[in-house]
């Protein structure tokens, strides 16, 4: 058996073997394991808003990057040149308070006062709203941001400036060394990923949550005010994303940006998708999935295993193509699709 | 309920009413008023008119059967009710305060229950989780569990289960169950022998029989002879209005004028 | 051809006339635009009115921005048809514009395998249209089968596979990411609108490589001309898509739109009606993207297959009215109209250099707000935020006016517009008392 696999890895080109060395498949592992702490924080405020209202957000992106910049701000009013590593950290957390309830409000209130109204329309007219929603928050921020002199296609530099330098750099952990800020995304992710499940799974609130995601109106027939819930839901989905947009202003692959809103919507929406809209374990499942198969994919052409540039990036939405193709309602979806 | 010039066959207990819309006398010859007392409701379903003036009493501590063909309004019946589907015309007293305007939950907090076509229980949630989601806020949820499972013991064998996995017969127990611990004093039902096995059906009519000993009970039911069994009244519905009504104690269950109403 | 024959010939062609009034209409005013705004911006008034001139210019967008108008009109009307009439939200129709697009700039480079680099560019639009045709009916086949959300997503994700494809793909040119253009060394002519294959009825489109025309005193520019090209080609798709609506095939459209069940239960394939449908409405999307790679020369991916260009589309047809075939066209002309007029440079009029003009200096330079000036004021929150506005009259617009302006006018009026136009050209033909005309006017 041994021999047989050693035969067909021999057989595969030269640098498609260099993968399968202890450095490259740690290397793999760990890349993919905070792509998919990222996608996870990114999709699951999405998924909580769809599972039980069954609004697709397009404004989550926007207000992820919102989160990015409030985060931001936060940092850079806080941090300065003296401020000590751990210190910067706890700031962070601070930060990550203050983004989350900002965030909370700003959820409840478009809720309440834009979504409320039109949940006895055709489900088109909420992806409608919420996109406009998204033109009016990206417009507000480029309009500020300019203001204030800085470039809203560029990351903030001042406010990635202001992450403790272990982040930025390689952390050696006995015989693995990995990134600083992807070891921080994954802890950060996996907390996260807990917190909800936790609050899902053990709490009455959770349980209403649950309930009212498979059945509205039973729901509000055993004497639930599932309108409130709706509430609830929006505004802690909504402070999700902006959790992640916290995170992600950290992160020098993403940023504070206006364009960030699109960047991260986009991913958002196929973990979402590929996970069965609406359910909080398919869309981690599907979160560790394309943060695989996208890490994979980065680690192929970086290695110039394949000679295909648009790859890394054509991934993510391939996988969701052929899921779709051939399982319409996602790993964890119910069978009846489009049922909202 | 007025009752009009009686068919032919005078030994029928069916009484055949002509009331079709708003006004009503509520329960001449009851002393009390009714528990529930649906008055000329009109309600749609997007154009389509669905009951077109619908009124009926259930007093305190009776069992009521609403029987009629398919797609005649039963379950729009129950449905306005509960203000699922919000009538447009007519009112719904209970306890003598008019439901119409208020929101679902507060008609379930005020102690109706409902214990749906299909089940509907929720299939992703567990056994248990479905019967502590059911207990009201500040109810005493750990004796609720109990208690159900005292009555209902092979929900218990099952409490750590999906309710989407269980049979057809046990996630009927299962909802009657939720109804049970959501402490109604009013119990609207339907259909809860639809497809199920006649041996199950009968522990569904035990269930139901032992459920109206603590509530007041509006049933919707096709299978004639168990609504007349469980029953101490009916009315029949037809094209969204009652057409029908007497106690069940003087009608049998291959009556045929009766018959006639549920047989296209 | 007997006497009665010809004047029941008659009579139709005045009662296609009279429906046709506001169709007959806008197509007059579009006709005349470029003169009326030559007129209107050259105008000179006495003192008191001096300002309108100015004012006109600064609102009325330019002929060259009325190209855009025209052809991206032309796109969101093929988004309305299959969106607004189906109730299939097409969030990936960028797609089809991009393959437009992207098709008549490679064949004019030669990189279009069995397209020789001459193609006369109306084959060329056909061609780009029946591609997109087979990509509709590929996807389509696809995505069919859900509904909702879902259809809106699995569209948008394929759309972006092949945005990031195209974005990278070095075989359309060497830097695939800033867009490609149209070669002056392989295809140095303009391309022509007319017949093809005879240069002598065909025009060219394009700024600088177009042609200019003198006819009966006129001198039309190079814009003026490409202005009126691409008008008919646009004019002539509007009318197919028309045909296609009022047709029983239509009737089909709507009745899935209203209840897609029900339209199954009498007996209808809804499944092959949507395919059928997405498939026109993508021809003549292609088209669409055809018309601005030929007149623009040079397109990027950024601005044919990016999500946001199918965003742009359901704005102006939400806010011209989603559901009504002229409504996106009208919409996309608000929508050009308010990002000239708020453009950051100023071009063609626009509110900056208006208020410079006409609010003294003092006005422009008082503080309102923590050292911040009028002027400033106006150039930190209008100019190049037209965006802003428009996202949030478009938020209004879903709340408030969900059938767009358009689909309000027609509700107003009681049914179609024209319909309701003829019916009243009727009443004042025939027995015109006062009486006809009053109960009409409510």
């Amino acid at each position: 058996m041994s021999a047989l696999f050693a035969a067909s890895v021999g057989a595969l080109p030269l640098q498609l073997a260099e993968l399968f060395t202890f450095d490259a498949l740690s290397s793999v592992l760990f890349d993919a394991l905070s792509k998919a702490a990222v996608y996870a924080m990114l999709a699951m405020g999405l998924t909580l808003i769809f599972g039980l209202m069954g609004v697709l957000n397009f404004a989550h992106g926007s207000l992820t990057m919102l989160g990015a910049y409030l985060g931001g701000l936060v940092m850079v009013v806080l941090v300065t040149g003296a401020t000590g590593p751990w210190t910067r950290l706890a700031f962070f957390f601070v930060g990550l308070v203050v983004v989350f309830g900002l965030l909370s409000a700003l959820g409840a209130t478009l809720e309440v006062g834009l979504i409320r109204p039109l949940y006895d329309r055709p489900p088109i007219y909420q992806i409608l709203l919420t996109f406009g929603i998204t033109l009016v928050i990206d417009e507000l921020v480029r309009i500020v941001v300019l203001f204030y002199g800085l470039q809203p296609i560029t990351e903030w530099q001042e406010a990635l400036g202001t992450k403790p330098y272990f982040l930025g750099q390689q952390l050696v952990l006995g015989p693995v060394s990995v990134g600083g800020m992807d070891l921080f995304e994954m802890l950060l992710g996996a907390a996260t990923v807990a917190a909800v499940w936790a609050f899902l799974t053990r709490t009455r609130y959770g349980l209403v949550v649950r309930a009212g995601s498979e059945d509205a109106e039973m729901t509000e027939a055993l004497g639930i005010d599932v309108r409130r819930v709706f509430t609830t839901v929006f505004a802690l989905g909504v402070g999700l994303a902006g959790v992640a947009g916290m995170l992600l202003m950290w992160d020098n692959n993403w940023g504070a940006s206006v364009p960030l809103a699109t960047e991260t919507l986009l991913p958002a929406f196929v973990v979402v998708i590929i996970g069965g809209l609406g359910t909080f374990r398919g869309t981690v499942v599907a979160a560790v999935i394309v943060g695989f198969a996208d890490a994979l994919a980065q680690w192929l052409f970086v290695n110039s295993v394949v000679d295909f540039p648009p790859l890394p990036q054509l991934t993510v939405f391939l996988i969701l193509v052929v899921m779709l193709v051939i399982r319409p309602q996602g790993l964890f979806g119910r069978a009846e699709v489009g049922g909202h | 309920m007025s009752s009009s010039d009686a068919p032919a066959d005078d030994t029928s207990g069916v009484d055949t009413t002509t009331e079709t819309d708003g006004e009503t006398d509520s329960g001449a010859g009851t002393p009390a008023d009714p528990l529930l007392a649906v008055e000329g409701v009109h309600s749609y379903y997007g154009e389509s008119h669905i009951l077109e003036g619908v009124s009926l009493d259930v007093n305190e501590g009776e069992v009521v059967a609403l029987i009629g063909r398919n797609g005649v309004g039963k379950t729009t019946t129950l449905r306005s009710i509960l203000q699922l589907t919000p009538p447009r015309e007519g009112h719904v007293h209970y306890r003598g305060e008019d439901l119409v305007g208020l929101g679902t939950n507060e008609v379930a907090q005020r102690g109706v229950g409902w214990i749906p076509e299909d089940r509907r229980v929720f299939s992703a949630l567990t056994v248990e989780e479905n019967v502590r989601i059911s207990v009201p806020k500040g109810g005493d949820v750990d004796a609720a569990v109990a208690r159900v499972y005292e009555t209902f013991p092979a929900l218990e064998e099952r409490r750590n289960a999906e309710a989407g996995a269980l049979s057809g017969g046990q996630q009927q127990m299962l909802a009657i169950a939720r109804g049970l611990v959501g402490e109604n004093d009013l119990l609207l039902i339907d259909e809860p022998s639809e497809g199920l096995a006649p041996q199950i059906v009968a522990d569904v009519a035990d269930a139901i029989a032992d459920a109206s000993r603590e509530a007041t009970v509006l049933l919707v039911e096709q299978n004639l002879p168990l609504a007349l069994d469980l029953a101490d009244r009916f009315y029949v519905l037809d094209n969204g209005q009652v057409v029908a009504t007497g106690d069940t104690d003087d009608v049998s269950a291959d009556d045929d004028d009766l018959r006639g109403y549920l047989t296209a | 051809m007997t006497e009665t024959e010809a004047t029941t010939e008659e009579s139709w062609l005045v009662r296609y006339g009279r429906e046709h009034v506001p169709h007959l209409l806008v197509i007059a005013f579009l006709a005349l635009y470029p003169g009326l705004y030559t007129l209107a911006v050259g105008l000179s008034l006495p003192a008191p009115l001096g300002w309108v001139p100015d004012l006109l210019y600064a609102v009325l967008p330019r002929v060259d921005t009325m190209i855009v108008v025209l052809y991206f009109g032309l796109f969101a009307m093929s988004f309305d048809f299959v969106s607004g009439y189906t109730g299939y939200l097409s969030f990936g129709h960028a797609v089809f514009f991009g393959t437009g697009a992207y098709t008549v700039v490679l064949a004019a480079n030669g990189l279009l395998p069995f397209v020789p680099s001459g193609t006369p560019f109306l084959l060329l639009l056909v061609l780009a249209g029946l591609l997109a045709v087979a990509l509709a009916f590929a996807i389509g086949a696809v995505s069919f089968r859900l509904s909702g959300v879902y259809f809106a997503m699995i569209t948008l994700g394929v759309s972006q596979v092949v945005y990031v494809f195209v974005r990278d793909w070095d075989y359309v040119g060497p830097n695939p990411k800033d867009g490609i253009s149209v070669s002056f060394d392989l295809h140095p002519g303009a391309f022509e609108i007319g017949v093809p294959f005879v240069d002598a009825l065909g025009l060219g489109i394009g700024k600088l490589t177009g042609d200019t025309l003198a006819i009966a005193g006129l001198e039309l520019s190079t814009v003026e001309v490409s202005y009126y090209c691409i008008g008919l080609v646009v004019l002539v798709c509007y009318f197919a898509m028309q045909r296609v609506i009022h047709s029983p095939f239509g009737k089909v459209m709507l009745a899935i739109r209203e209840n897609e069940e029900r339209a199954r239960a009498v007996g209808y394939d809804t499944y092959r009606y949507k395919l059928v449908a997405f498939a026109v409405s993508a021809f003549f999307a292609a088209v669409a993207g055809g018309l601005f790679a030929g007149y623009s020369r040079a397109v990027s991916p950024d601005e044919t297959f990016f999500f946001l260009v199918t965003g742009d589309a359901l704005l102006v047809s939400i806010i011209g009215g989603f559901g009504t075939l002229a409504g996106p066209l009208f919409g996309t002309w608000f929508d050009e109209l308010l990002r000239e007029f708020l453009s950051k440079e100023g071009t063609g009029g626009g509110l900056l250099p208006f208020l410079q003009e006409y609010l003294p200096q003092s006005v422009l330079d008082a503080v309102i707000l923590n050292g911040m000036t009028v002027g400033e004021a106006v150039d930190t929150f209008l100019n190049g935020h037209a965006s802003l506005y428009l996202g949030l009259l478009f938020v209004l617009f879903v709340l408030f006016v969900p059938n767009g302006l358009l689909g309000t006018v027609r509700e107003r009026a009681g049914g179609r517009v024209s319909k309701r136009v003829a019916a009243r050209l009727r009443s004042r033909g025939g027995t015109e008392t006062a009486r006809g005309t009053a109960s009409e006017d409510d």
